[in-house]
């Protein structure tokens, strides 16, 4: 047994910040305790970017723990370029987070101390999910993200949309960890182990077994649940706009990763070796369901009226970008290093993108106001900083150049018709995947449409929206980070390329 | 410095420069986007007059591309930033700075959101500089991409809803059209990335390695993927029938920008077919481009006869436009040397022709807030500098002597007429009609807005006076008269660029159909022979 626990430092300091928070805010008078909590909050987060940053300069890499029976992994936790570069993405999402939730925050009296710590609780959970080496771990990370969340989609008790959005989020998600668990134990059944280097070996050297089959399926079942693929993807729509906006900022976000993590780490596991075999079935289901995400999500968002439904939508659609991309790494002779780089590069570029537009939708606000006026209507008049941010973040959203999204969108298109030259089924996918821009092009363009060249209505013209400090420091970061990702993209897409080949390079 | 760098950097940076000039200070921004546009414009022509003694930087075969810069951007990926022209590309360069120039001093008379408009218009034009400098397969798609969502904004923003259309539905058109064949092409690209990649061991998008490599594609691989690539394009040129999108997006666009959408984003569709399609397929090239041909004379005829029938005249201009891109097309698709020069030099002198066209109708559009012929009449008599600035435009137009239009399109007609597909002669011979046709809808429309009585409410229109005024209309009438009387500086800068292209067609053209005529030694002959 190998201990190595300061490798953890980064989770353990935002678990102490989340603990940290809720302190913070016992021992201050109610009208400080936002401002001090959200302070907490972003300096715990800040510190463990820091380690993981420097972490990353240094090229550490081992094992936080391992557990070895018989030159077999039982359980471990494993810090590579792969891990420390999804947990340093979302810590900056975290940090981002925070800024976002400054202006919500300041408008609720109470449970300041609450919000901040059950976010940081999620967020740890989405950083721990990075490095897992066994199922049973997996679980238990991924449903601290999940139990949290639905805690935050609930969060304001007095209103009806996030009650019923977060009793949804209750019941959906509540299925998808029993089938998530259901899967892990037929996998438990099939193998007999449950670390992810046992079932790779298992997968690669024995022969096809139904149990293993239903196993893996009902895993991925799981996560995609959470990842939001068709035809798990219903809650979406509801959970986004019924959830308060930086909530759904999270879901959308960072707890979207979280799944995504996981798949890339299982279809290095069971995908890869798998192909070429009977169970490479599996390769189909990922490219039909990444085909139908694709569609039904962009084309669901073409009649939003509702910006978080839109919002909601096309993340389905993204979703199914980057299935499409984990596909790819699956075809036999395709080198998913490629699709993996894809994958974190567009994570990224889709973090600080998302981000910024939840940060306007914050403060703009969903959707029109009981008179039937849309909030969105001529902001470029209104209130010109946040409709550029709004304008760049959509476009980079729809995959225009010279925004981060345009690149993303790009890599995970080659890698996919390079994918397709080994395995044609792909094909389906590259062309979904091009239509899918123009579809989106169109919807986002409408928003920008009505931002752009409408007028606001009369009754909002005398009200400017106002910005506060920590927003604009927000959509700064956010805008630079688009038109830097997207213009001299080699730094970001070096870091992911480093990051997917530990991934692949390496055995878990 | 490199020129290549310096005409795309001059708007590049006024655009940054203007998001911090105050929004009130009008003659700033005007003054800055002039200042860009002219030190483009200045930095093009220097490119003109000094190309043929520059050094060659890069080549491909015998295909030379000079004032090359290249810098890596992403080396695992062969991704680099990557200038260079041949002779074609330094053509459209400098038709686009041209048109710029000129579009920008048109533009003075926008007086909503100006800041914005030249933000974008700028914008859009570092776009279109991009698409005619690349040597890097990504960054020819990026800049073509990035001129796409400007036009949105620009048409949406300034344009006008008309009688004729309506500008929401043209603006999402033209948008969604353009970015079709942008996804379309772009499966096509990559996939030509991920083939060259196999042929050369290393993936690159260096456009002058995957001309090396192009060489060893198989003729199945051509077949394939010369589809989308050239529906791609061919959906900007506009080809018919993909091409609706284009005379309802000129009717709903204010004045500078029609000029950029027919007088350059039109040609960087013939000019990626050239430089992508033709280039890297040339096997395919011989097999469809026969059937290309065909629809061409739909091109010509179909729009010449839609635009018989308009009384909006900048549908009718629009309509012409998709007509003469029949031509550009049909020259295109002769695949003969003496037909591609002819396309390539029509690409430039109907860009110069619809810019000088689209800025005079602007011009009393934004007096009259109408276009339609029966509502006009008799113009003449109030502003005969405009009127006759759009007589010559629409003789140019018409394929007079004496303008870069008639030297160009004879070019494209004798290269069908040589030209042996299993057609024959027809198309040569429908493109002849097709002049007839121009001759018609450009001589109604010039009788009914210009001449005849003089409508009593029309009184008071004001001709173009000041300098600044003037000069746009001058500096493309100039242009015209210039490359008509003496087109062999341009036809020898074209022959740079299309000269090795043609060997390589030569060099794949299938036994049994050599051209009829033997490619013309001396295609400026043509010129002087006149």
């Amino acid at each position: 047994m190998q201990l190595n626990l300061h490798l953890l430092l980064p989770e353990m300091l935002v678990l102490g910040a989340a603990l940290a928070v809720i302190v913070t805010e016992l021992l201050l008078p109610p009208g400080r305790r936002a401002r001090a909590t959200a302070f907490t909050a972003f300096a715990g987060l800040a510190a463990a970017l820091g380690l993981l940053v420097s972490g990353w300069m240094d090229g550490t890499t081992g094992s936080a723990f391992l557990l070895v029976k018989d030159g077999v992994h039982v359980t471990g936790w494993s810090v590579d370029a792969f891990s420390t570069f999804t947990r340093a993405l979302a810590a900056t999402g975290g940090l981002l987070l925070v800024l976002l939730s400054v202006p919500y925050t300041r408008r609720m009296d109470r449970g300041h101390g609450e919000f901040y710590a059950v976010l940081l609780f999620a967020l740890a959970g989405v950083m721990l999910v990075s490095g897992v080496g066994d199922l049973l771990s997996m679980f238990v990370c991924l449903e601290l993200v999940t139990i949290s969340s639905y805690v935050l989609a609930a969060f304001k008790r007095n209103d009806v949309r996030s009650t019923e959005a977060g009793l949804k989020y209750l019941v959906v998600g509540s299925v998808s960890s029993a089938l998530l668990l259901m899967g892990i134990a037929f996998l438990f059944g099939a193998t007999g182990t449950l670390s992810l280097q046992g079932l790779q070996v298992a997968v690669a050297s024995g022969s096809p077994d139904s149990l293993l089959v239903l196993g893996a399926t009902l895993l991925m079942v799981g996560i995609l649940f959470k990842v939001g693929a068709v035809p798990f993807h219903v809650w979406i729509p509801d959970v986004y706009e019924g959830a308060p906006s930086p909530v759904t900022a999270f879901l959308s976000t960072a707890s979207k990763s979280a799944g995504l993590v996981l798949l890339m780490r299982l279809a290095q596991v069971v995908l890869v070796p798998a192909t070429g075999k009977p169970e490479a079935a599996w390769l189909w289901l990922l490219v039909v369901l990444s085909g139908l995400t694709l569609l039904l999500g962009l084309l669901g968002a073409m009649r939003q009226q509702h910006m978080k439904r839109l919002l909601g939508y096309s993340s389905i659609g993204h979703a199914g970008y980057l299935l499409a991309a984990i596909a790819a790494t699956s075809a036999a002779g395709a080198r998913p290093e490629q699709g993996i780089t894809a994958i974190l590069f567009y994570l990224a570029a889709f973090f600080f993108t998302n981000l910024t537009a939840f940060a306007v939708v914050v403060l703009v606000g969903g959707s029109q106001s009981p008179a039937g006026v849309s909030p969105w209507a001529g902001l470029a008049r209104r209130s010109p900083f946040l409709a550029l941010a709004m304008v760049l973040a959509l476009l980079s959203l729809a995959g225009v150049p010279p925004l981060s999204g345009f690149f993303g969108k790009f890599l995970v298109l080659h890698s996919v018709v390079a994918g397709a030259s080994h395995q044609p089924l792909l094909w389906l996918v590259a062309g979904l995947g091009a239509l899918g821009i123009l579809i989106s092009l169109y919807f986002y363009l409408v928003w920008i449409g009505e931002m752009w060249f409408k007028d606001p209505a009369p009754e909002l013209v005398a009200q400017p929206i106002a910005v506060p400090a920590s927003t604009r420091a927000l959509l700064w970061v956010g805008m630079l980070a688009m038109l830097g990702m997207g213009v001299v993209m080699g730094p970001a897409y070096g870091w992911a390329q480093t990051a997917a080949r530990a991934l692949v390079g390496s055995a878990p | 410095m490199n020129p290549l760098l310096l005409i795309l950097l001059a708007p590049a940076a006024a655009t940054l420069l203007l998001f911090f000039v105050g929004s009130e200070n009008k003659r700033a921004v005007r003054t800055l986007a002039t200042l860009a546009a002219a030190t483009s414009l200045a930095a093009a022509t220097w490119l003109f007059l000094g190309f043929h003694d520059a050094p060659v930087g890069a080549s491909a075969g015998s295909h030379a591309y000079k004032h090359v810069l290249r810098l890596d951007w992403v080396p695992s990926l062969g991704l680099s930033f990557h200038l260079g022209v041949d002779g074609m590309g330094v053509a459209m360069v400098l038709l686009t700075a041209i048109t710029l120039f000129t579009g920008t001093m048109v533009s003075y008379r926008v007086e909503t959101r100006v800041k914005e408009y030249y933000i974008n218009l700028l914008a859009l034009v570092v776009g279109v500089f991009g698409v005619f400098m690349s040597l890097d397969l990504f960054f020819y798609y990026f800049f073509y991409e990035l001129a796409v969502i400007p036009m949105f904004l620009l048409i949406g923003t300034w344009g006008s809803t008309t009688k004729t259309v309506d500008q929401r539905y043209a603006t999402m058109k033209l948008v969604l059209v353009l970015s079709a064949g942008a996804a379309l092409a772009l499966v096509g690209l990559i996939a030509t990335y991920v083939e060259a990649g196999r042929i050369l061991g290393h993936g690159t998008f260096d456009m002058v390695l995957l001309e090396q490599a192009s060489t060893q594609f198989s003729t199945a691989f051509q077949m394939t993927w010369f589809w989308p690539v050239f529906l791609g394009f061919a959906a900007l040129v506009p080809m018919w029938p993909l091409h609706s999108w284009s005379p309802a997006g000129h009717a709903a666009a204010p004045a500078a920008v029609s000029m950029l959408h027919a007088g350059v984003l039109m040609k960087l569709g013939a000019f990626g077919i050239v430089r992508l399609a033709l280039t890297w397929y040339p096997e395919a090239a011989h097999a469809y481009l026969p059937w290309v041909g065909v629809l061409c004379c739909f091109n010509i005829l179909y729009g010449g006869l839609v635009a018989v029938s308009q009384r909006d005249m900048k549908l009718v201009i629009g309509y012409s436009s998709s007509s003469h891109m029949g031509y550009v097309l049909l020259g295109i698709a002769s695949l003969t040397a003496l037909g591609l020069d002819g396309a390539v030099f029509l690409m430039f002198a109907h860009g110069v022709m619809t810019a000088l066209a689209f800025s005079l109708i602007g011009f009393f559009y934004d007096q009259t807030h109408t276009r339609m012929l029966d509502d006009l009449g008799g113009m003449m008599k109030v502003m005969p500098f405009v009127g006759t600035c759009f007589v010559i435009a629409s003789m140019a137009s018409a394929g007079l002597p004496g303008f870069a239009n008639f030297v160009s399109e004879l070019m494209v007609i004798l290269g069908a007429w040589q030209s042996t597909t299993i057609w024959g002669k027809v198309p040569a011979i429908l493109a002849v009609w097709g002049l007839v046709v121009t001759g018609v809808y450009l001589l109604r429309t010039v009788k009914d807005a210009w001449f005849g009585e003089l409508k009593p409410r029309w009184r008071g229109l004001r001709d173009a006076q000041t300098v600044t005024e003037r000069t746009p209309f001058v500096l493309l009438v100039a242009v015209l008269l210039f490359f008509g009387f003496w087109p062999r500086p341009m036809l020898e800068m074209i022959q740079h660029g299309t000269k090795p292209l043609m060997e390589r067609i030569e060099a794949t053209r299938p036994a049994g159909t050599q051209a009829s005529v033997p490619a013309a030694p001396a295609a400026p002959g043509t010129g002087e022979a006149r």
